[in-house]
């Protein structure tokens, strides 16, 4: 496996508000990571410097071991970013062409317009005629021109129906399949559970998490309910219920570590266990968590 | 080099797709040679000399029109589509992206000289040397070095409408005190006095000169490198300013 991307201690403040504090991680060739957190976390920020659009207030990055800027990094990856733009003035076809230019190794013009979708007649169009949603095909299309090893995508879905969503996902698993390194930011959990390998939960500026979906969505969804317990307190019995996960003893209180605490505080009551001073705790992810969409509206 | 020559083509296409460009640097040009000096009676001496004068007048208005407003218009937009963003991930040099665009414009400028004094030609049947003609065309394809750059500095510019209203002030301005529409002799004393310092009458002097005769005014050259110097750092300055983000 080759370290496709590294980053130390990245930093980045605007005008004094830290907007990324000491980042640090690296990803491996084939890993499909998901950078998940709130608005305002500092995703897009951590990408922008990944692709060396804006300077680290300290810290460092290097994609296969050089520094983003250079040509031969650019020769290597695909990006699609936020703030989706064309070419005016241009046929479809005359971009893709323009783009195929820039690059060693380009796909063919076949898979790159095999890859936008559209239509012959679409196609023949200047892209200022376009939909946003053709637009966004088209830019991915742009993004994959190269023949990319590394691909980023910033907050690829934002702004897309939910057809064209699965769209999306169902393109960058064949470019996962196809063994590339896939990068791509979001603040939608099922999103990040869906399609990566890995998570990098950021909240505030910081990366507060870093492991598998199943982790992170744990810990995301880890809550606690607690409680001083009056005698012996049946420790087995809420062991065994489905939704807990964990009981034990903490600084004289019980704790239970539940995905559903109304189903425990519900058994609490009905098994006359006698308990005081409740309180229910969403765990220490709680901030991020509960700006994240979890579920992705209706879809 | 190939990835040069194809970003050139590519700037050329956009160019001539753009209708503002088509209306004000081909069009409107040309229909104010014929005003001038067919309909109007504008009383001259000299009605060959004035035809000769007024055609080298009007060209340099159009390459000035289209070096500040096309080129400096269009960087704004790109720049605020997130389009520039964009190129800088490619392994297309920023360099390449920008000499294209310089190149792309002054090509399509000889475009816009040819077609001018065709004009010319047909309307009036303006007669000059082969050398005279060329000299003309080369040097308002030089002597735009100056608005091209006055382009890249509106092209600084935050917002399109900023920098639409900006550009559109400036030309206007920049023709009528460089005696582009009318001659500079009939302009107030004043206006005369500060247009003698700005780049305009001396683009149009040189050419004025060449079909006199004469090898354009050493004063001309001076001042219209100055002002190119001055708008290539004044431009430099601001891109590193915003830059250092």
């Amino acid at each position: 496996m080759e370290t496709i991307v590294e980053i130390t201690n990245l930093s980045k403040e605007f005008k004094g508000k830290k907007a990324v504090e000491d980042v640090s991680f690296s990803i491996q060739s084939g890993e499909v990571v998901a950078i998940l957190g709130p608005n305002g976390a500092g995703k897009s920020t951590s990408i922008l410097m990944m692709l060396g659009l804006l300077h680290p207030s300290s810290g460092e990055v290097s994609l296969f071991n050089q520094r983003p800027q250079e040509q031969k990094v650019r020769e290597r990856i695909g990006v699609m970013l936020q703030q989706v733009s064309l070419m005016d003035a241009l046929k479809v076809k005359e971009v893709l062409a323009l783009f195929r230019t820039y690059y060693p190794n380009p796909l063919s013009m076949e898979e790159l317009i095999r890859l936008t979708g559209l239509q012959e007649s679409e196609l023949n169009k200047r892209t200022e005629k376009l939909s946003g949603g053709q637009k966004r095909r088209v830019s991915f299309a742009l993004a994959m021109a190269g023949n990319p090893d590394l691909v980023f995508f910033d907050e690829p879905t934002v702004g897309m129906d939910s057809t064209a969503r699965k769209e999306f996902w169902a393109r960058v698993r064949q470019l996962a399949d196809a063994g590339k390194t896939v990068l791509f930011s979001t603040h939608y959990l099922q999103e990040a559970d869906d399609v990566a390998t890995r998570i990098l939960l950021f909240n505030e500026g910081k990366l507060v998490a870093d492991g598998c979906p199943s982790t992170i969505k744990q810990q995301l969804l880890k809550k606690t309910v607690s409680f001083k317990a009056g005698g012996d307190f049946p420790k087995e019995r809420f062991l065994t219920m489905t939704h807990v996960s964990d009981v034990y003893e903490e600084k004289g209180r019980v704790v239970i570590q539940t995905e559903d605490t109304d189903h425990v505080l519900a058994s609490l009551f009905t098994e006359g266990t006698p308990v005081s001073d409740i309180s229910i705790d969403k765990g220490r992810l709680e901030d991020a968590f509960e700006q994240l969409t979890v579920e992705q509206g209706v879809s | 080099m190939k990835m040069l020559l194809n970003e050139c083509k590519i700037e050329i296409i956009r160019i001539f797709r753009n209708p503002y460009f088509v209306f004000w640097s081909l069009f409107m040009p040309i229909v104010f040679y014929f005003i001038f000096t067919k309909v109007v009676n504008t009383g001259v001496d000299d009605q060959d000399l004035w035809n000769k004068h007024f055609l080298m007048s009007i060209a340099i208005f159009s390459v000035m029109g289209s070096a500040i407003m096309t080129l400096g218009i269009r960087m704004v937009q790109e720049r605020n589509e997130g389009w520039t963003t964009w190129i800088k991930v490619t392994p297309l040099p920023s360099s390449s992206y920008f000499i294209s665009k310089m190149i792309g414009q002054s090509a399509v400028h000889l475009f816009s000289i040819a077609v001018i004094f065709m004009a010319g030609i047909i309307v009036n049947g303006v007669s000059m040397s082969f050398v005279e003609w060329l000299s003309c065309a080369a040097w308002i394809l030089i002597a735009s070095f100056p608005f091209l750059a006055l382009g890249v500095l509106v092209g600084t510019m935050k917002r399109v409408d900023t920098a639409s209203g900006v550009s559109n002030i400036l030309y206007l301005a920049l023709a009528i005190t460089g005696g582009l529409w009318m001659p500079m002799e009939i302009l107030p004393k004043t206006i005369q006095q500060i247009g003698s310092w700005l780049p305009a009458y001396h683009y149009g002097n040189g050419a004025w000169g060449i079909i006199r005769g004469q090898f354009p005014e050493f004063k001309s050259i001076a001042i219209l490198t100055v002002y190119l110097l001055l708008f290539m750092v004044l431009s430099i300055y601001i891109r590193r300013k915003q830059e250092a983000v």
